[in-house]
């Protein structure tokens, strides 16, 4: 698989996009978490309002081969309601934090889904056959009168048109305190942990009435507070290792069959701070914002404020690899701080070899670093140039001095467009990217 | 310039930032906004600007959270955190400190001036509010005395210093929402402060305390144990003692 494109190898370009045009947004469907499925033919985002919409890859078939990157609505879903904390009198938001799925294991798919608090397991199964001729009842289900059963006949399944459903199968609920940031499903594909600011908890998936505490960083005394979790990660393939990340700017690597209670790592890994680039800022920009192994497990990839490093697992003194996503929005951050936008958390990801990894940006920009040329591109989820077929033009912040023609400049870039959940297809060139409301499909273009 | 009681926008923070790019390219040629913090002279003064700005800016975010829903803990901490950085970095500057922010409260930069005066303003606002407003608070252990500022030469020195250092105190307030205690939403009505004149300045803040957030949270008993007699010389120990009291307060609130 090629890396990120733009050179001659091939473009990526538009192939669908989903969600309402509108102008204005409304606040619950602005898309909150976006995941493909192991095979890459389903794909489920999340969104404020707690649904859960999934979509299903489009068959290929012979004279439409450029299907290949089109999904349609396969099942859409509520999957959490708002509710009211009582005894804290707080809300709790529907917002869906994030999704994982589990690996296939037979004909339904299997999915979790969290907002803050808790987590639910979902399952996803088609129906095309329905059971006919029940002897009690009759088809519009009511219970027949016995006096009228005379003879006995043997139910048939009948064909039906198809249907999907989702059904909720676990509710893993009142063991956070704090905010869920992250769930990850383990490979022994049997328990996942869920963490959030301070703790993390490792669950079994069929138990819901207890899981167990494997972090826990809260002070004895909260007034020693200075870090919380950010996000948490399964190894992909050694079960017992998982790491976490925090707002300090470290990850702490840990292995569980060192003992029960995680507390202490087994590695850390910290990247010494540039005194050249102090700031007041420093500590909000350095706190990790996503946390990713690379399919192969050897690396993981972190994504701060204005960059995107991979680290090798067994180098912690520093990230083998740092990228620049928006550098030069250094020279903003006072104005980034004003408006919030310096504690927005972005995401980032792998394709499906490990030779790219993508994370998004403001101006609805997206980016992607190819790990073997070190070639970057910037590109853009735009209604403008989404043209079924079109290629994506690069595009180009003018940082510093003349402005060149094709270029936006710093002051130009909307920073209420935010790209912070994107997903890479696991075996192909196919890229989905959640801008706002909206769910935008790419897909590479070979010249 | 804004007037008093105008929002400030965005462009006029952009306008900051392109004012200190701008003397600090005068000042060095070619310096980038890190440079700051180790150049002297005028963009000392940019870097005082920034961290009066900062400050500013923090105390409004803590203060500035939604009724109901609950504060992300991860925000809360970076927040505080840059705080107690700016605390630190006060504290490295030393004695001079006060002097020099005082010269940034002078400047004309719209900011500068705005944040000079309003932030101090508003925060005995705050805490007059406070006062009047908040329901009955658990009482304040007696390490928390507030103190008053006496002679006007002091005053004067202490303003600045002082502001910041109830911005601190503000801090300590937010942070108490993370307990989410239910407190008055009054005191967080945007606040006018044209009433403020800065010829008003002395006078209101000779009648008032120099601690009015600590005040603020334990109204009952502070109005008792507020003891006089304590100068502008003690600011930064007070400033220092502020933190704790913040820690304090937080491990009281925020402990489940």
């Amino acid at each position: 698989m090629a890396g990120v494109a733009g050179g001659n190898d091939f473009q990526w370009c538009f192939s669908q996009v989903k969600g309402a045009i509108d102008e204005d947004v409304a606040e619950a469907d602005i898309i909150s978490t976006v995941e493909f499925n192991y095979s890459g033919e389903l794909l489920a985002t999340g969104d404020k309002g707690g649904r859960v919409v999934i979509f299903q890859h489009e068959q290929e078939s012979k004279n439409r081969p450029h299907l290949r990157g089109e999904y349609n609505v396969y099942s859409t879903f509520q999957s959490h309601e708002p509710e009211f904390d009582y005894l804290k009198s707080l809300e709790i938001e529907e917002k869906i934090n994030k999704i994982r799925w589990l690996p296939q294991q037979n004909a339904a798919h299997f999915l979790l889904s969290t907002n803050d608090k808790t987590i639910k397991l979902w399952k996803i199964s088609e129906r095309d056959k329905r059971a006919e001729g029940y002897n009690l009842k009759d088809e519009d289900g009511r219970l027949r009168d016995p006096f009228r059963i005379t003879s006995l006949r043997v139910p048939v399944l009948m064909p039906m048109d198809l249907m999907v459903e989702a059904s909720p199968r676990r509710i893993f609920a009142n063991a956070h305190t704090y905010h869920i940031n992250s769930i990850s499903v383990n490979s022994d594909h049997e328990t996942y942990l869920s963490a959030d600011d301070l703790r993390i908890n490792l669950w079994h998936l069929e138990i819901t009435d207890r899981s167990f505490n494997i972090v826990d960083i809260k002070p004895a005394n909260m007034e020693e507070l200075t870090e919380v979790i950010t996000a948490a990660e399964c190894h992909p393939l050694q079960c017992n290792v998982f790491v976490y990340s925090s707002s300090k700017g470290t990850i702490r690597l840990c292995d569980m069959r060192a003992a029960a209670l995680c507390d202490r790592h087994s590695k850390f890994f910290e990247e010494p701070e540039d005194p050249s680039s102090r700031s007041f800022f420093s500590e909000i920009i350095s706190s990790i914002s996503d946390v990713k192994f690379s399919h192969s497990g050897r690396y993981m990839m972190t994504r701060d404020y204005l960059s995107v490093k991979v680290w090798d697992l067994n180098m912690e003194n520093r990230p083998v690899e740092t990228y620049q996503v928006h550098e030069y929005l250094r020279s903003k951050l006072c104005s980034l701080y004003e408006n919030d936008c310096i504690f927005d958390k972005f995401e980032c990801c792998w394709n499906g070899s490990d030779s790219a990894i993508m994370t998004g940006s403001y101006n609805n920009f997206f980016r992607m670093f190819d790990r073997n040329t070190r070639r970057d591109i910037t590109l853009e989820a735009s209604r403008e140039s989404s043209k079924p077929r079109a290629t994506l033009k690069p595009r180009k912040v003018s940082t510093g001095g003349k402005r060149k023609k094709d270029e936006i400049s710093v002051d130009s870039l909307d920073f209420n467009k935010k790209i912070l959940h994107t997903a890479w297809h696991p075996k192909d060139n196919v890229i989905a990217v959640a801008a706002t409301n909206n769910l935008y499909i790419f897909q590479d273009k070979i010249n | 310039m804004l007037g008093r009681g105008v929002k400030r926008k965005w462009s006029c923070l952009e306008e900051l930032e392109a004012d200190t790019l701008r003397a600090a390219e005068k000042e060095q040629n070619v310096e980038d906004e890190a440079g700051f913090l180790a150049a002297p002279s005028e963009s000392d003064l940019s870097r005082l600007q920034q961290r009066q700005l900062v400050l500013g800016l923090c105390m409004e975010k803590l203060r500035g959270y939604q009724a109901g829903m609950e504060l992300s803990l991860r925000r809360s901490v970076l927040l505080i955190n840059t705080l107690r950085q700016i605390q630190e970095d006060m504290q490295s500057d030393g004695a001079s400190e006060a002097l020099l922010l005082h010269g940034v409260h002078r400047e004309s930069c719209p900011l500068g001036d705005e944040f000079g005066e309003d932030v101090p303003v508003t925060c005995l606002r705050c805490a007059e509010d406070d006062v009047d407003d908040l329901s009955p608070s658990p009482p304040l252990s007696p390490e928390f005395s507030s103190q008053e500022a006496d002679g006007s030469s002091d005053q004067q020195k202490s303003l600045p210093a002082a502001a910041a250092i109830n911005t601190f105190s503000d801090a300590v307030n937010a942070m108490g929402y993370l307990g989410d205690l239910a407190l008055d939403m009054d005191i967080f009505e945007d606040i006018d402060t044209s009433m403020y004149e800065t010829s008003d300045l002395p006078s209101s803040w000779a009648a008032g305390s120099l601690w009015p957030v600590s005040v603020s949270l334990w109204a009952d008993e502070d109005v008792k144990t507020r003891s006089p007699g304590h100068g502008g010389a003690g600011s930064l120990q007070s400033c220092r003692m502020d933190l704790n009291e913040l820690d304090h307060i937080m491990e009281i609130l925020v402990k489940t």
